[in-house]
This record gives C-alpha cells, sequence and structure tokens, in this order.
C-alpha cells in the first residue's frame, strides 16, 4: 500500500537486501525467503550449535561446565578422542532458528526465532537463555521492550517467539537522528539488529557497521 | 427499525452449541461422557473450557493429563483465535453440534502456542487490543487509558459483561471529528486453502476523494480471489460472525460494530457449499 510513512514495507525490504550483500560477501548465512505468493516475505538465518555437558568419556576435551561450542570448534577436535561420545552429541545439537518480518500495523521490523533439537522437539525460552551470556540477560530485563512472548509467525503459521515490537521506535529514533545530524550513512536493520539480536543469542560482526558507512543507503 | 448499537450486543452474545468427547486414546479409569456446552463467539479456547477440562480430568489419573488441546477433524485448534472465528473457517458448513476432541497428551509443538495460564490469554488479547488501536489511532487512545481501564476490557471479556467491557470499548471505536474514519482497518482474512494463516495490510477505511471503502473494496485489493469471478458464480463465502455481509458495507461501519472484542475484523473466506 502506501509508503507516506518513515520507515514503510519497501523500505524494510531495500534495507535487508543490502543487509544480505553485506552478509554473503562475510558468509554470516543470512537470506531472503519470500511468502508463497510472493507478495511480501523476510530475511532468515539458520545456525546449529552444540550444548555440552552430557556424558562424556574424555574430561580433557570438556570441563563439564555448561557451554554452547560452535560446530567447527568441536570438528577442531582429534577423531580418536571424539569418537566415543559422537552419538551422545548428536541429540544435544540445537538449531537455531532466526526470522527477521515487517510489522505494518507498528511499522518496524520484528525478530522472531526459535530452537530446536535435530530430531524436532523445541526448546523452551528457559533452555533458549542458558545459552545466552549472562550480561545480555540483565539488558533482557532492563531493554525497552515489554517481553518475549510465544506468538504465530504470521507467514508460516508456526510457534516462534517474539521480542515485542511496539517500543522499537523509541530506540531506534535517537539512534537514526543522530546518523542524521552527523552525515553518516546508516542501516536500519543493522542498527536494530545490533541492539535486539545479542539478547537472544544472535550476534552481528562488526564488518556490518562498517560496510553500510560506504554505501549510498539513506533511511 | 433495529439500533446499530443492537448490532453490538448480538455479536457478544452470539453462542456455538458444541459436544467435546475425549480422544479415545487418552487413558481414562471408567468411559468418558461427552461434555455438551455453548461457547461464545467472541472469546477463546481456553478461556472458556475450565469445565470441560475438570469434566475429562475426573476420569483419568493425574499421570495421564498434561497441557490440555483441542482438535477438530484432525486440525489442531489455535485457542489464540476467537472462538467464532475457528467455527466460521473450519466447521460452519458442517451440522450443529461442533465437535470438538479433547487431549491431554503429545501436544502438537508445530502447530499450537502453549497456553500455560489465564495470564498468557490476558497477554495476548491485550497484544491484538494494542496491534488494532496501532493502525485506527497510532495507539493513541489505547496508550492514553490507566492500566485500570485495560483491566476493564479483559475482565468484561473474561466475565461475559458487555456493558463493563463497552464502556471502555467504546472510547476505542471514537475518531477525529474531521475524520471520515479510523486511519486503517484492523482487519485479518482467513482462508484453510493457503499455508499463510491470514492476510493483514494497510487499508485506509476512506478514500482519497472522501467516499467510504466497502468491504468489497477491501477484498478487491487484498483477496481478490475471495470474490471471484465477480461476473458469474460465486466461489466463495465471506463470513464473519456467521453471517455474510453484503459487499456495499462501508468498511468503517464493519470495524466498528462487527470487530471482535479484540477490535479486529476476523473474516473467513470459505468456499460455497453446492447442495
Amino acid at each position: 500500500m502506501e509508503e507516506d510513512e518513515f520507515f514503510g514495507e519497501k523500505t524494510f525490504q531495500h534495507h535487508c537486501s543490502e543487509f544480505i550483500k553485506h552478509s554473503q560477501q562475510i558468509g554470516d548465512g543470512w537470506e531472503w525467503k519470500s511468502s508463497k505468493d510472493c507478495s511480501d516475505g523476510y530475511m532468515c538465518k539458520t545456525h546449529f550449535q552444540i550444548k555440552s555437558g552430557t556424558v562424556v568419556s574424555n574430561p580433557g576435551i570438556y570441563n563439564g561446565v555448561q557451554t554452547c561450542l560452535p560446530v567447527e570448534e568441536v570438528l577442531e577436535v582429534p577423531l580418536d578422542d571424539f569418537e566415543v561420545t559422537q552419538t551422545a552429541m548428536a541429540s544435544e545439537v540445537i538449531k537455531y532458528e532466526y526470522h527477521v518480518l515487517y510489522s505494518s500495523s507498528y511499522q518496524v521490523p520484528v525478530l522472531y526465532f526459535r530452537a530446536s533439537f535435530l530430531d524436532g522437539r523445541p526448546l523452551a525460552l528457559k533452555d533458549i537463555w542458558e545459552g545466552v551470556h549472562e550480561c545480555y540477560q540483565t539488558r533482557l530485563l532492563q531493554g525497552p521492550w515489554d517481553t518475549i512472548t510465544q506468538q504465530e509467525h504470521p507467514i508460516l503459521g508456526q510457534p516462534f517467539f517474539v521480542l515485542h515490537p511496539c517500543k522499537t521506535n523509541e530506540f531506534m529514533t535517537p539512534i537514526l537522528k543522530n546518523a542524521q545530524k552527523i552525515n553518516r550513512n546508516i542501516n536500519y536493520i543493522t542498527s536494530w539488529l545490533s541492539i535486539v539480536g545479542p539478547v537472544v543469542g544472535l550476534n552481528l560482526p562488526l564488518s556490518y557497521g562498517k560496510a553500510t558507512s560506504q554505501d549510498e543507503v539513506h533511511c | 427499525m433495529t439500533d446499530d448499537k443492537d448490532v453490538l450486543r448480538d455479536v457478544w452474545f452470539g453462542r456455538i452449541p458444541t459436544c467435546f468427547t475425549l480422544y479415545q486414546d487418552e487413558i481414562t479409569e471408567r468411559e468418558a461422557e461427552p461434555y455438551y456446552l455453548l461457547l461464545p463467539r467472541v472469546s477463546y479456547l481456553t478461556l472458556v473450557t475450565d469445565k470441560v477440562k475438570k469434566h475429562f480430568q475426573k476420569v483419568m489419573r493425574q499421570e495421564d493429563i498434561s497441557e490440555i488441546w483441542f482438535e477438530y477433524e484432525g486440525t489442531p485448534l489455535k485457542w489464540h483465535y476467537p472462538i467464532g472465528l475457528l467455527f466460521d473457517l473450519l466447521a460452519s458448513s458442517s451440522a450443529l453440534p461442533w465437535n470438538i476432541t479433547v487431549h491431554f497428551k503429545s501436544f502438537p509443538e508445530k502447530d499450537l502456542l502453549h497456553c500455560p495460564s489465564k495470564d498468557a490469554i490476558e497477554a495476548h488479547f491485550m497484544s491484538c487490543m494494542k496491534e488494532a488501536d496501532a493502525l485506527k489511532h497510532k495507539s493513541q487512545v489505547i496508550n492514553e487509558m490507566q492500566k485500570k481501564d485495560h483491566k476493564q476490557l479483559w475482565m468484561g471479556l473474561q466475565n461475559d459483561r458487555f456493558d463493563q467491557f463497552w464502556a471502555i470499548n467504546r472510547k476505542l471505536m471514537e475518531y477525529p471529528a474531521e475524520e471520515n474514519g479510523f486511519r486503517y482497518i484492523p482487519f485479518r482474512i482467513y482462508q484453510t486453502t493457503t499455508e499463510r494463516p491470514f492476510i493483514q495490510k494497510l487499508f485506509r477505511p476512506v478514500a482519497a476523494d472522501g467516499q467510504l471503502h466497502t468491504l468489497g473494496d477491501l477484498l478487491k485489493e487484498v483477496c481478490p480471489s475471495a470474490i471471484a469471478p465477480e461476473d458469474g458464480e460465486r466461489r466463495n463465502q465471506v463470513m464473519i460472525h456467521g453471517i455474510e455481509p453484503m459487499l456495499e458495507t462501508p468498511l468503517q461501519w464493519l470495524s466498528e460494530h462487527l470487530s471482535y472484542p479484540d477490535n479486529f475484523l476476523h473474516i473467513s473466506i470459505i468456499p460455497k457449499q453446492t447442495d
């Protein structure tokens, strides 16, 4: 419909496309998915993590503390040390999915996320928190958002957790105003995701911020 | 001559006769009788089925009971959708009573949201109301209300108190004198034939020339298949609260009178019955 708004859907899609370009350059895994009727879509990223802390035969590798290791690090372990525990590990691989959608009602992006084991069993919100660094847990409690709730994904129709969007403008407006003042180009999606992402275990490499300053993009 | 206000009462007090039957694979200590109930169209399943839960739990052992969920003809029922919407969309072409199957095991995690408490229903309901007001008034009216007003809206719904609810809700149905309606109309259009759960877009109640947009205008713009083909026999019914409003009805009027308590128009597109 109309684009008389500050951050309309077309603007959202444009910023996502710029964001994805950079993601492709650094292999960060974000991609665009169109809805079946192609009228809209969303940006998404999936990553896998191994949750340790289950029964392991070689205490040299893990020190028994609950940590989340990226898959690549685990594969660096010498194979014979790893063989015995390999089957036990498969059940503890967790798939994290992050989707960025546009809310026409609030005219802002919204972050949807969910986590599940490979066999499809979903993780509850408290299990997801265990993977989030402590300092971000505090930020979550203090942040300018009401809550994280389980909601229906507006395009897929499946349950996801959502960071409620109604206060997004509150924290984004000062950032955008300031960028305008110092005449710096920023990508709305990059700025927004760098604030809300870490709270739910999603980190953005710094190169995203540098990439945008070189673009022709204006918000 | 019916007053427009009577429509508000008819919508609020709509009921669906329902028969709840326990799923055959649930483990019971004795035979479970079906349970009959009149469900309010404007409410939510998990808000009005405490008696159903108690009835079936009486014949089950505690260890065989986990979160309750409902299903109709194999389709898990989304408790966060209003009851009237679920019925219109899934069961309106079948004979009454509405036959719903009750489950206490194998919660379908991929399909249904969890409903851990009444607070979850309240949070969902208020979230919908806030979104509706974001569309109608840029959230100005709902944000100006006090917490006790928000509580009154919820309590009105929970306790089936029409006057208590509308004492506050009428403020959400007002608009500035210089306008002819809300900023945008809160609506969702549902079809069982699409993967997408619903269509929701920005749509103004008044055209640039000041003419009021109709239901037909909305459908033509956001869901043309609903009213196809324009010349000839229509394939679908456009239903809200169990009725088919005329396509010429102004959308602003529909929004003020036929919205659900969450202030959204929940519209079902269902295939026309050929019999």
